[in-house]
């Protein structure tokens, strides 16, 4: 039987198949009613609250379910219609293609809302022309509808087309790109072609901010914003496993671009991997002068594969040296910054970092409405880099 | 100029305005406010990632104190009183590093503190902007405003702005004094005056709600509002502060100034804009409208009372008089009930009845806003029996939040009404920690906006309303009306509501 081929769901986690989309509705009323009276009982009433419709793509149970806890820890800070799209794609020949459907209301003990409402729409076999009119009738009506796709977003094929069409934000995730030197520059034509019509961003880029953040700050001093007009050369690291293998630059390339687009610098060549490992890059400032860019991997524990483990910029002004450095010290979860001229220290500073975890990218993402003009100009620079 | 050149680099960054590169300067640096709410607070932005990209903390007091000891003192005050806990050893060394201590008993003092400004200005790249923070005993505000004039404590170049604890003087007169001194240094907008209740998350969402939400303005005048009722609760007594409060009372701790800033609030014009000019000019309309209560209309309209002993929360606790440090025969207010009239359009013939008090049986602070009976009566008498009139309440604290009363059938049986409660809970919302409001405010002077802070034509028109009627309180001969603590103040100050037809709400 089909069925058992490809496994079934979990049912204690996505809840009870419905057969239509009125029965799912239904399902869902109920367990709304199930719901307020539990909470009757408490001498409360309690009311459904939704800002916006989620749809979720993945292509493993595991990554599905990931997503979906992500957002029920979201629910009370934005309040949700999720819709988990599981398209297992390696499902055998000879699958009827068909779309089943599941639906649960998790909730927190006490909570005086509902404010998360998790559909499963689990596709079977070649689904990806039928898929779309069943995730339409699931949308709550005049929310904004964001997307997250995890994984490689196939940016040509028809599935990820209609669902972008519904989309007024798309979310991907560049440290999970397989070949990011590929699936990047199709990105940046993505940003393109949508025109405003939609948002895109990256939660690599989210995982920035606090990076942006730091090195923004060095420079609303006023004694140190002239050598922002000075830069010699930056570094910025990356972190790789033990081998070095599987390295993902994306987070480091997009800091750099991020520091190039704002800064006004032309690339000018790449310059191969040389024997120390990661990129390196030459460009030219606005005053035609041409310095070094390099991103490079090193081992560090405690962090994922390629987040940015440091940032150090050189820079002249005045005839003095100045050293702008951020780094994960006294370990990953702090950053201390550090103003060094002429070699000697005149700042420094430990600030925690925001915790790395998804649901905190994804929350922070979920609080922006339209297009990030800064991403988007941070991954053209790169693409042109690179 | 230097700040002129914007930063490229700050263009579509999330972080939301981070102030200027700047030094703080703590007049009262070693005291108890010092300790228990500015020290957290600054350290708590450090943890948030608030504060600017060079920042320094410098404290002032007359006793001798070096830098190391301050630390040392503000390292465990911090420890204990930060609302995150436990301290983040990391976090503080580096935060301690830029934190120093000048005393100031004399004119040398404050050359050194000059000194001291001057070598941080240079050392750490910052333009000598500087706010300077007044958290001594009111006593001492004038002489450190003269001194910081007279040895040249405000940087050459960058901004200067002072903040300005409560109380801001006692009556009319002595504030207008107290500005008037201030301002022979300080232009009014460099003047922050601190009113620590528009610095809570929910004190500014009143202004959210009204104004964000199309559907209350047009509801939110006297032809559907039947009265708004204004309550700050608390349930502890004088405390350590016997001293002060003698001198102060209810009327001056808290009606001058937190209860009149919420009834301007609620009762302002929307603002043509959401910035310091617009809301406080607002504001200060309303307390203009404020319709002053004549002596002879004092009975009918506010009613004063002291706590004598009785019970909080199951435990007994002494009466004011009783208490350490209070005169035997002590007058002092520990409650008071007010009825307030806005003399404008939108308000005219509406009551604002506004009641505090020390040691009443639960600690809240609430506005409700009373919505008139629907016009006709639809449903039968039977049917409406449960029905009470639509309330909007906006609690402050605890549980901040809004809740909504209406009417809803029953189900299924025929048409019965009952009012049901629609609550929307804001920490339960947003789960966040609401951030303590001395960061607000703390934020906010840095960066230089004055919204949440009270100008001087509201203070003035603060203490022009509350003057007479402890003019006439003090003349009268009659002490203040007795309530036990644990009881919601006087039977005189439900009279007082009760006269008009109406009652307090059970808060
Ligand atoms: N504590 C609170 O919770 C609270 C709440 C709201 C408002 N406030 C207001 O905040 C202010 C401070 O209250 P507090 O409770 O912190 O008082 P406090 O504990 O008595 O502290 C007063 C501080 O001011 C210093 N000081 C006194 N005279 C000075 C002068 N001439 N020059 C420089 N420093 C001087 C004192 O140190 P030296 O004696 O060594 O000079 C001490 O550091 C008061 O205006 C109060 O109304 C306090």
């Amino acid at each position: 039987m089909a069925q058992s081929v490809i496994g079934d769901v979990d049912t204690a986690f996505w809840g009870a198949r419905a057969a239509s989309v009125a029965e799912l509705e239904r399902e869902l009323a109920r367990l709304r009613r199930a719901q307020s009276a539990h909470a009757r009982e408490q001498g409360r009433t309690i009311a459904r609250a939704s800002v916006l419709n989620l749809i979720v793509y993945a292509d493993r149970e595991l990554h599905a379910r990931r997503a979906a806890e992500s957002i029920s820890q979201l629910a009370l800070r934005h309040p949700s219609r999720a819709i988990v799209v599981l398209a297992d794609r390696r499902a055998p020949e000879g699958v009827d293609a068909a779309i089943e459907m599941h639906c649960h209301l998790p909730s927190s003990d006490g909570a005086r809302l509902v404010s998360y409402e998790q559909i499963l729409l689990r596709a079977r076999g070649d689904s990806d022309e039928r898929l779309a009119s069943a995730v339409i009738p699931l949308l709550v009506p005049d929310l904004p509808v964001f997307v997250w796709w995890t994984g490689n977003p196939p940016t040509s094929g028809r599935l990820f087309g209609q669902v972008l069409a519904l989309a007024d934000r798309l979310i991907v995730d560049s440290a999970d790109f397989a070949r990011p030197q590929a699936t990047l520059p199709e990105l940046a034509e993505l940003c393109e072609r949508a025109h405003g019509r939609f948002g895109v961003t990256d939660l690599n880029w989210t995982r920035l901010t606090p990076w942006r953040e730091c090195v923004t700050l060095f420079f609303d001093v006023p004694a140190w914003r002239p050598f922002l007009s000075g830069v010699t050369g930056v570094r910025v690291g990356y972190a790789v496993d033990m081998d070095g293998r599987d390295s993902n630059p994306s987070q480091a390339l997009l800091f750099l671009g991020w520091l190039a687009s704002r800064l006004g610098w032309r690339p000018h060549e790449a310059i191969a991997p040389h024997e120390a490992g990661g990129l390196l890059f030459a460009i030219e400032r606005s005053d035609a002068r041409r310095i070094m860019l390099r991103a490079r991997p090193r081992f560090e524990r405690g962090l994922d594969d390629g987040d940015v483990s440091g940032i150090r910029i050189q820079a002249e002004h005045d005839g003095q040296l100045g050293e702008f450095v951020v780094k994960r010290q006294p370990d990953p979860r702090h950053q201390t910054e550090t103003v060094i001229v002429d070699g000697r220290v005149r700042w420094e500073r430990t600030i925690p970092m925001p915790s790395p975890a998804i649901v905190e990218l994804i929350g922070e993402e979920l609080a922006i409405l339209g297009s990030d003009r800064t991403y988007e100009d941070s991954l053209q620079t790169l693409v042109r880099l690179a | 100029m230097a700040t002129t050149i914007v930063n490229p680099l700050r263009e579509g960054l999330r972080l939301a305005r981070t102030p200027e590169p700047s030094t703080i300067v703590i007049f009262g640096g070693s005291g108890d406010l010092t300790q228990r709410k500015l020290m957290p607070a600054l350290y708590n932005l450090a943890l948030q990632r608030l504060l600017p990209g060079s920042f320094s903390i410098v404290g002032s007091a007359r006793q001798p104190l070096t830098d190391d000891q301050y630390r040392a003192e503000l390292h465990d005050a911090v420890g204990e009183h930060s609302r995150t806990k436990p301290l983040n050893e990391e976090v503080w060394k580096t935060f301690a590093e830029h934190l120093f201590f000048v005393p100031t008993p004399d004119d040398h003092g404050y050359d050194a503190l000059r000194e001291r400004l001057d070598h941080l200005d240079v050392e750490l790249g910052t333009n000598a902007n500087r706010l300077f923070y007044l958290a001594t005993p009111p006593g001492s505000y004038a002489a450190i405003v003269k001194a910081i004039g007279v040895h040249g404590l405000r940087g050459r170049t960058g901004w200067a702005r002072i903040v300005v604890e409560k109380p801001f003087g006692r009556d009319r007169q002595s504030a207008r004094e107290l500005t008037e001194t201030i301002h022979q240094v300080f232009r009014e907008d460099e003047v922050f005056r601190i009113d620590h209740y528009l610095g809570k998350e929910t004190v500014q969402n009143i202004l959210v709600m009204r104004f964000a939400n199309g559907i209350f303005e047009p509801i939110w005048n006297r032809q559907y509002v039947d009265h708004v009722q204004i309550t700050a609760a608390e349930t502890i007594g004088v405390e350590e502060r016997a001293g002060y409060y003698e001198q102060a009372g209810a009327m001056r701790d808290i009606v001058q100034n937190h209860l009149l800033q919420l009834l301007a609030l609620v009762a302002m014009e929307p603002p043509a804009a959401f910035d310091d000019k617009a809301v406080r000019d607002e504001k200060v309309k309303v307390l203009r409208a404020l319709r002053a209560i004549r002596a002879e209309d004092l009975p009918d309209h506010a009613v004063r009372g002291q706590y004598t002993h009785g019970f909080i929360e199951g435990v007994a606790v002494p009466g004011y008089r009783e208490e350490p440090g209070i005169a035997k025969d002590s007058r002092t207010e520990t409650y008071v009930a007010l009825k307030g009239f806005v003399d404008n359009w939108r308000w005219e013939g509406t009551p604002f009845y506004m009641r505090t008090g020390k040691r009443l049986p639960k600690r809240t602070t609430e506005i409700a806003i009373q919505f008139r009976v629907a016009p006709h009566q639809l449903f039968s008498r039977e049917a409406s029996a449960g029905l009470d009139p639509n309330a909007l309440v906006l609690r402050i604290q605890p549980d901040e939040g809004v809740s909504l009363k209406f009417g809803a059938k029953v189900p299924v049986q025929g048409i019965r009404i009952r009012s049901v409660n629609m609550d929307f809970d804001y920490g339960a919302s947003f789960m966040v920690d609401a951030p303590d409001a001395y960061e607000t405010l703390i934020l906010d002077a840095l960066r230089g906006d004055a919204t949440l802070f009270t100008r001087r034509d509201e203070v003035d028109q603060q203490w022009a309303f509350v003057d007479p009627i402890i003019a006439a309180w003090a003349a009268s001969p009659e002490p203040p009306y007795f309530y036990e603590a644990g009881s919601w103040g006087p039977p005189e100050a439900d009279a007082l509501i009760e006269q008009d037809g109406r009652e307090w709400r059970k808060a």
